[in-house]
């Protein structure tokens, strides 16, 4: 699962170098919708700052601004002011091919509607990232394959999303988010549709990428098991981060063989960060 | 790059075929479409065909070759010496020769005609009318006069004194099969000539000036009462199909404007009987009625065509519009996954393109298949308009033989596939300016 000229992290270099980027900075963010009888102020004076393999959950409750904070994040949308930085590059500075060639490489999405393509098998759905930047067919099959083994999808690689459980359409979907091994993914109520057994599959699987690799996750959520598992957990109350408590985690009991003991440190795992 | 681009047209292709019925439906908008299209056109060009040839057979045929004044003025003085029509008849027989230089031209017939206006007179009244010398032979490949007998026979080689009249003109003479027949007209030397002929045969062409006022007669008894021997007022030429008329007026002008006979009067003509040169007309210029016809015709088809493409493209713009109306967090996923606005309408025209060519294919088919079944057993409109159409002078026959040009169907598939490309822009337009957070509300 090598992309050639990205290093792969590993469990020991999961944790974050010194000198790297914050994975996502937000500076002063706002998001205001023009809308009768009142513009909608979704995300206000929003900074926040997200260091690599973090594992952070959004909660907070409808028309908070999360799924409008995730969708600035992964530059879907436009801010109406402050600047918002991804991996150090400033998303407001980016032209819209520029956008969708960061959104490739570098972000990965999980949407509460799985969003499968349709018109495309498990696999192909999975690998579309990876056919869109280019990498060959075989190395393409050999990394969805292994990833499906890993995720219980194995033998599910032909069939089309319509033939597709939820949890399985939202594995493949998760699947399809990790697999050009991005250094984020962003994760819009992932577990929302599934029932707690599939929920806590998924989780699991996104732990052990997260640990195991190093890939920052940033969720939002009203799923308690989401909440209680991850690293860091912002609260958002009308557009504004209410807080913004880091909590130590406790997954060993549930892993199962997907995903080791977290028995390492979690990225920034003590409370206080800059959204309090 | 390129594998970027071959996935997005997988996609369109697999987008294509998941609407199945819906892209069956605006494809059979564009099959049926462009099969009437092809069929109307086929049609279209075997009536034009068949209206230029019968009425050229009837006229000077598609090239007419004569001396530069005659059309204008119609006199013996305008006339091609006997040089001329050697040379002229060599250069026409040239056309068709192996070896030479240029698109092949098919020559059907090629007949020498002196034609002269005179007066046809019976012991109880005179008509004025046109006399026409035909080699009979010649004439008969020529002209289709002597498939209109309404009684006795056409000219034959070895008839001096007789004449084939037209039956309109016979009951005004009251004339019939075996009646004497006086014809006066100025001759050559400007001298008023008569000649006694007898009926052989009587024709009904059903246009009213022909059987009203013509008369043929073998051409060595023209030249020999006019005082013209060895000369014609015209050398006419059937061609294959009207679509090498240009080409036969190119081979024989070229051919014709370097031959030495046809730059001056030749040696022993009478003074002023020859025009300097010899004039090479098409039947678009013998006959300009005919071809305004024609024009006339093309352009109805040309209205009906874009009334045809108006409706083809409003059906596409519709199916892609609805489909991409439909799939709107599809294309909010596909660029949140990578694709640029640009890839994502691609995407869409790539799909209205495929349903273009993949209707374009099957309508020329269908076309073929429809055509060939009336190009088979010909359409018979003998029902709506009698056996007596005329258009511009000329009988026309009823029954139409569609003609198949290549071009005409590769023009017509072309056209399709265009007017689906350019239906689909504006769809790829929306799907490019979708509001992708928008798009993929999860409660929308």
């Amino acid at each position: 699962m090598t992309d050639p000229g990205r290093p792969v992290p590993t469990e020991r270099s999961s944790e974050p170098s010194a000198d790297a980027p914050p994975a996502v900075r937000t500076e002063g963010v706002w998001k205001i919708y023009e809308q009768e009888p009142q513009p909608v102020e979704a995300v206000r004076d929003l900074t926040l700052e997200v260091q690599p393999g973090e594992f952070v959950a959004m909660a907070g409750p409808s028309g908070s601004g999360k799924t409008t904070l995730l969708n600035l994040i992964g530059g879907l949308t436009a801010p109406t002011r402050g600047r918002i930085r991804v991996a150090g590059r400033d998303l407001t500075e980016l032209s819209g091919p520029e956008l969708a060639r960061l959104r490739l490489e570098h972000i990965g999405f999980v949407f509460q509607a799985y969003n499968l393509l349709p018109v495309l098998s498990a696999l192909e759905n999975a690998e579309f990232t990876l056919l869109l930047r280019g990498v060959e067919a075989g190395e393409r099959r050999r990394r969805v394959r292994a990833l499906f083994q890993e995720i219980g999808l194995e033998g599910l690689e032909g069939r089309r999303p319509s033939k597709l459980s939820g949890g399985q359409q939202q594995r493949v979907a998760v699947a399809r988010a990790v697999v050009g091994e991005p250094a984020l993914v962003l994760a819009d109520e992932p577990t929302a549709n599934l029932d707690s057994a599939t929920g806590d599959a998924l989780l699991r699987v996104m732990e052990r990428l997260n640990h195991e690799r190093g890939v920052t996750f940033i969720f939002s959520t009203h799923d308690p098991r989401v909440m209680e598992r991850a690293h860091r957990l912002v609260h958002l109350v009308d557009g504004r981060i209410a807080s913004d408590v880091r909590q130590a985690v406790h997954r060993g009991e549930r892993d199962g063989n997907w995903a080791a003991d977290a028995g390492g440190r979690a990225p920034g795992a003590e409370p206080g960060g800059p959204g309090d | 790059m390129r594998a970027r681009w071959l996935v997005l047209a997988r996609l369109a292709l697999r987008n294509t075929l998941r609407q199945a019925r819906r892209s069956a439906l605006t494809a059979s908008a564009m099959v049926v479409g462009l099969a009437l299209l092809m069929m109307s056109r086929a049609i279209g060009d075997g009536a034009h065909e068949q209206w230029i040839t019968d009425g050229v057979r009837l006229a000077l045929g598609h090239v007419a070759l004569e001396a530069p004044g005659w059309q204008a003025s119609g006199s013996l003085d305008d006339r091609l010496d006997s040089a001329q029509v050697s040379a002229a008849r060599r250069a026409v027989a040239e056309l068709s020769a192996p070896g030479r230089t240029g698109r092949p031209v098919r020559v059907r017939a090629a007949a020498v005609r002196l034609t002269v206006s005179g007066l046809a007179s019976s012991p109880g009244s005179a008509v004025p009318v046109r006399i026409e010398g035909v080699d009979p032979s010649a004439e008969a490949a020529f002209s289709e006069l002597d498939e209109r007998l309404a009684s006795g026979r056409y000219l034959e080689p070895s008839d001096r004194l007789a004449a084939f009249v037209g039956a309109g003109l016979a009951d005004r003479l009251g004339l019939h099969l075996g009646s004497r027949l006086v014809l006066t007209a100025q001759g050559a030397a400007g001298d008023v000539a008569e000649q006694l002929v007898r009926v052989r045969g009587l024709f009904r062409t059903g246009i009213p000036e022909v059987d009203d006022g013509l008369v043929q007669i073998p051409l060595s008894t023209a030249r020999q009462w006019l005082g013209t021997p060895g000369a014609a007022t015209a050398v006419s030429v059937l061609l294959g199909s009207s679509q090498s008329t240009s080409d036969a007026v190119e081979a024989l002008r070229a051919r014709l404007g370097s031959h030495p006979a046809t730059a001056a009067d030749g040696p022993g003509d009478p003074p002023g009987a020859g025009a300097p040169g010899i004039r090479v007309l098409s039947w678009k210029q013998a006959s300009p009625e005919l071809e305004s016809a024609v024009r006339i015709d093309d352009f109805g088809f040309y209205v009906f065509m874009v009334v045809l493409f108006a409706i083809v493209a409003l059906a596409v713009l519709n199916a892609v519009l609805m489909s991409v109306l439909d799939r709107e967090r599809e294309f909010g996923v596909l660029e949140a996954l990578g694709l640029t606005r640009a890839e994502t309408g691609s995407v869409v025209f790539t799909e209205g393109l495929l349903l273009a060519v993949l209707s374009g294919i099957l309508g020329v088919a269908l076309g073929f298949g429809v055509t060939w079944l009336l190009w088979r057993h010909g359409l018979d409109l003998s029902a709506l308009y009698g056996n007596d159409l005329s258009i511009s002078g000329a009988v026309i026959n009823p029954v139409i033989v569609p003609i198949f040009r290549p071009a005409r169907v590769a023009e017509a598939a072309a056209y399709v596939v265009v007017i689906g490309g350019l239906a689909s822009l504006y769809p790829a337009r929306v799907a490019m300016r979708i509001d992708v957070a928008e798009a993929l509300k999860f409660d929308r």
